[in-house]
């Protein structure tokens, strides 16, 4: 009788075929691919917004131009964090990685700011400052996605030893 | 029918499932294969009992899985992880069928007498029979008795799946059951 039930019961698609299926959803490379993404495009919308609103006398094409190239940076930025949250969200390794992207992208675009920047001009204060703030973020998502990996970690260790008091894992 | 499992066996497989769910959380892979090793055929169970149509059942568990994947980050009590995976099935299912049809009324609930999992459980019938009067039934009686006898969830986790109060799932079940025998009775197999 079990027999007969089991094969009623075999799935069309085998766990195996349905991992097969489902391999890309959990790969870190498009969650890289996303996050670079993410920071490119919103570095990118932060230059020409900055450009945008410091610079004294620009001609209205290149107005026209920083204005459109600030909106599909942030339309990238949009998409890239939709896809993040929603589509392949990211576990707490891939948040470490992502977090460590972001400081480095923000690191460099406050060094940029200050090396290359209209130095001393409201601008180069401009740049500089959100940089900092940029920094200052993606150390706080750094130091929670941290936070997150040690407590899941700790979790995970407390339950292999309750498993391993009731006789090992299967 | 239904078996309850020891006490014993039942807490380890609980603990195997937060470890599991752990590791997923973690974002190992080796988590993820293992999770869908050990429910994919639950959940095919489930939805295939519930659609009654092998197609329709496969499609809807891929989704199902997705949904899974996607959500898992955001599971913050790894021990719920039977009930929660069998609402998200029970979700792709339902958005599935309102493509098709208008959302299943809900029956109101009814004055019945109340069952309990320690009811003695009737004797086998023979499965295929069990299996075609089951794809018989109105969908909201044949999911109840798929969820707390096919694949032993507590009743408590089944007002979770099904989104109603303990005492709204207890009548349900035992109207489903109620009908499953009257069915079976009519078919003529012997109880």
């Amino acid at each position: 009788m079990r027999e007969r039930a089991e094969e009623l019961d075999a799935p069309r698609v085998s766990a195996a075929d349905m991992r097969r299926a489902l391999a890309t959803e959990l790969s870190l490379g498009v969650r890289i691919g996303h996050t670079l993404l993410l920071l490119t495009s919103l570095s990118v919308a932060t230059v020409t917004a900055l450009l945008l609103a410091t610079e004294p006398v620009l001609p209205p094409r290149t107005q026209v131009a920083l204005g459109v190239s600030t909106a599909i940076g942030l339309s990238w930025t949009g998409f890239a964090l939709w896809v993040l949250t929603k589509r392949r969200v990211l576990f707490a390794s891939h948040r470490i990685v992502a977090a460590r992207m972001a400081v480095a992208f923000s690191a460099l675009f406050t060094v940029g700011a200050l090396l290359v920047g209209p130095w001393g001009e409201p601008g180069w204060y401009g740049a500089v400052g959100v940089g900092l703030v940029m920094l200052g973020a993606a150390i706080g998502l750094l130091l929670a996605a941290r936070r997150r990996f040690q407590e899941l970690s700790a979790l995970r260790v407390d339950l292999e030893r309750e498993l391993g008091r009731q006789g090992g894992s299967r | 029918m239904r078996h309850e499992p020891e006490r014993t066996d039942a807490a380890r497989e609980a603990l195997l499932d937060e470890w599991l769910v752990v590791r997923c959380q973690l974002g190992e892979q080796a988590a993820f294969d293992a999770l869908i090793e050990r429910w994919h055929q639950p959940l095919w169970r489930y939805l295939h009992r519930l659609l009654g149509d092998s197609d329709a059942a496969a499609e809807t568990l891929q989704d199902a899985w997705l949904r899974v994947l996607r959500a898992l980050p955001r599971l913050r009590d790894p021990t719920r992880l039977r009930p929660w995976l069998f609402t998200i099935a029970r979700r792709a299912a339902i958005d599935r069928l309102r493509g098709k049809y208008a959302e299943p009324v809900l029956t109101p609930i009814e004055d019945l007498d109340p069952v309990g999992p320690d009811e003695p459980a009737e004797a086998d019938p023979d499965i295929e029979v069990l299996q075609e009067e089951l794809k018989k039934m109105p969908l909201i009686e044949r999911e109840a008795l798929v969820l707390f006898y096919l694949e032993e969830l507590s009743l408590e986790q089944l007002a979770e799946v099904l989104a109603v109060p303990v005492g709204t799932a207890k009548s349900r079940l035992f109207r489903a059951r109620k009908m499953l025998r009257r069915q079976l009775t009519d078919k003529g197999v012997e109880r």
